[in-house]
């Protein structure tokens, strides 16, 4: 059985479209056999929910006047970067708002836009004949904004470690709130819904994929920093981090439904970010790619007390063990909590299935294919010599 | 039996009062201390307690007339529903299982019954979910 994208395309825009979420494909699989599903499943849908630190928000806001090329820029009195063109500002997820320490930071503010809500702008510049202003203070919107689109260099992990703590205090991380003496565990995946653990090679993502990307449309625009493809397979499905995704797409559109500000005490502010990816079935293999479930996917277990990098997994756990709420580490039954929401990520793949089969969104094929082969370096304290 | 919650708020005047022995000797209550913090301005003591309900009002006007400021809670910790988005990364941290994750809804459920308002799961929401009603 071979499929392609263009014949999937006009099965949509005939109404003849079958779309199942990764999470349906499952049962179906088991039930029908690979061969008669793969006839019967043209587009598998996924979908995610989690905290992605590594987003952020370009910005245009039109020019002032008299006009002024900005160089210190905030937003409600979170800092973004302006070094660039005149009136454009990146302003990043993780950024901490000035002198503060309520946990108020750039994902508030995309927060904040996404919702339809004002925030305010303060730039200042040193003036030049150019541009001559050298100060404002004034509110801006979606509406008042002209450009303004997410561009994410790293969202969508392929998988991710789970953590815990074997030390006798509580730990404030990135993975959340981790309780002494290995007191609980926390993972991050969708698991069986989860893109890129349905198509593990990426076989059918690549640049220029169209995506749902916090309730509105997004594109793959690269590969994201820090992908790996040198990481340990169970059932074709790496054993940890591996790929990932810079993500790119108009604000306006998305839903602060499926974008939300996160806030982390001790760690700081990241942004919860959903995704879904629609997979084609070109054949059997992708969509027996897609039929994995959270038995077949393993996370491993990490231990946050430990600070370096070199850390070693002290054990991997299947995603249908950590899902269960309780596992056994060391003989102790411990409980275990999701900061991913797998509900949302199961709306998410429903959503999508939704768009496809009403029309509204077609699928696309990579114009470019990502690494097949790439590893992550280090960062060492080098001689300007030994850094070439 | 009934059982009720209670948040005491002490001015430093009354301090000295035993207040906790009072209310187990005179009205056969059975107290359990969820909180109890003392600061300058005085001090504030949440408690669960048990025991027959005319005791448990007697009790409470006891303590109105004693000048301690009564205050029965029903609720001490408040899931924002439109904030959470059912990650569950409250879950493991709840040391009374209050929150607990529905299958196959995949829902975080908070059972107000059960909390004892330690206030784990506060700093522990990404979100901001979670918020003291006091």
């Amino acid at each position: 059985m071979k499929r392609t994208v263009a014949e999937i395309n006009q099965r949509i825009k005939d109404g003849d479209v079958v779309v199942m979420t990764a999470e349906e494909v499952i049962s179906f699989v088991q039930s029908e056999g690979v061969e008669r599903a793969a006839k019967e499943v043209d587009v598998v849908t996924t979908g995610t929910f989690g905290a992605m630190c590594s987003s952020g928000a370009f910005l245009n806001f039109g020019h002032s006047e008299p006009p002024i090329r900005m160089q210190k820029v905030t937003l409600n009195d979170v800092p973004a970067y302006g070094g660039i063109a005149a009136v454009d500002a990146y302003i990043g997820a993780t950024e901490l708002k000035l002198d503060d320490h309520s946990g108020y930071g750039g994902a508030h503010v995309i927060e904040e836009l996404i919702s339809g809500k004002a925030v305010r702008l303060k730039a200042t510049s040193d003036g030049t004949d150019c541009y001559p202003r050298k100060d404002i203070d004034t509110f801006v919107s979606l509406n008042t904004i002209n450009q303004a689109y997410l561009f994410n260099p790293r969202n969508v992990y392929q998988n991710y470690a789970a953590g815990t703590n074997s030390s006798d205090r509580t730990l404030y991380t990135y993975m959340g709130k981790l309780l002494s003496n290995y007191g609980n565990i926390t993972y991050s995946s969708a698991g069986q819904l989860s893109p890129l653990l349905n198509d593990p090679s990426l076989r059918t993502i690549g640049i220029g994929t169209r995506i749902f990307l916090g309730g509105g449309v997004g594109y793959v625009a690269w590969e994201g920093t820090q992908f790996k493809t040198n990481v340990e397979t169970q059932f074709g499905a790496p054993m940890g981090g591996a790929r990932n995704l810079a993500t790119i797409g108009d604000m306006r559109g998305m839903s602060p439904e499926f974008v939300r500000a996160l806030s982390l005490p001790g760690y700081g502010v990241s942004l919860a970010l959903g995704i879904g990816i629609p997979i084609p079935i070109l054949d059997e293999d992708v969509l027996r790619a897609t039929a994995i479930s959270d038995e077949q996917l393993f996370a491993p277990l990490i231990d946050y007390s430990v600070q370096s990098r070199n850390r070693k997994p002290l054990k991997h756990f299947s995603y249908a063990e950590l899902r269960s709420g309780r596992v056994e580490l060391f003989g102790k039954e411990v409980r275990t909590s999701s900061l991913s929401s797998y509900l949302k990520a199961r709306q998410i793949a429903e959503a999508l299935s939704e768009r496809i089969e009403s029309g509204e969104f077609l699928l696309t094929e990579p114009v470019a294919s990502l690494p097949a082969d790439r590893s992550m370096g280090t960062l060492e304290v080098r001689s300007k010599e030994e850094a070439v | 039996m009934a059982k009720k919650k209670f948040l005491l708020g002490f001015s430093p005047d009354i301090v000295n009062e035993p207040i906790v022995y009072r209310l187990v000797k005179d009205y056969d209550l059975k107290i359990n201390i969820l909180r109890a913090e003392v600061r300058e301005m005085g001090g504030r003591l949440l408690m669960e307690v048990e025991g027959k309900a005319f005791n448990i009002k007697e009790a409470a006007r006891y303590l109105g007339e004693a000048k301690v400021d009564v205050q029965e809670l029903i609720t001490y910790v408040e899931k924002n529903e439109d904030r959470c988005t059912h990650c569950g990364m409250c879950i493991s941290i709840c040391p009374v299982e209050a929150l607990t994750m529905d299958r196959p809804s995949w829902k975080v459920r908070y059972d107000s019954e059960k909390c004892i308002a330690c206030g784990m799961c506060i700093d522990a929401c990404p979100p901001g979910a979670m918020k003291f009603r006091i």
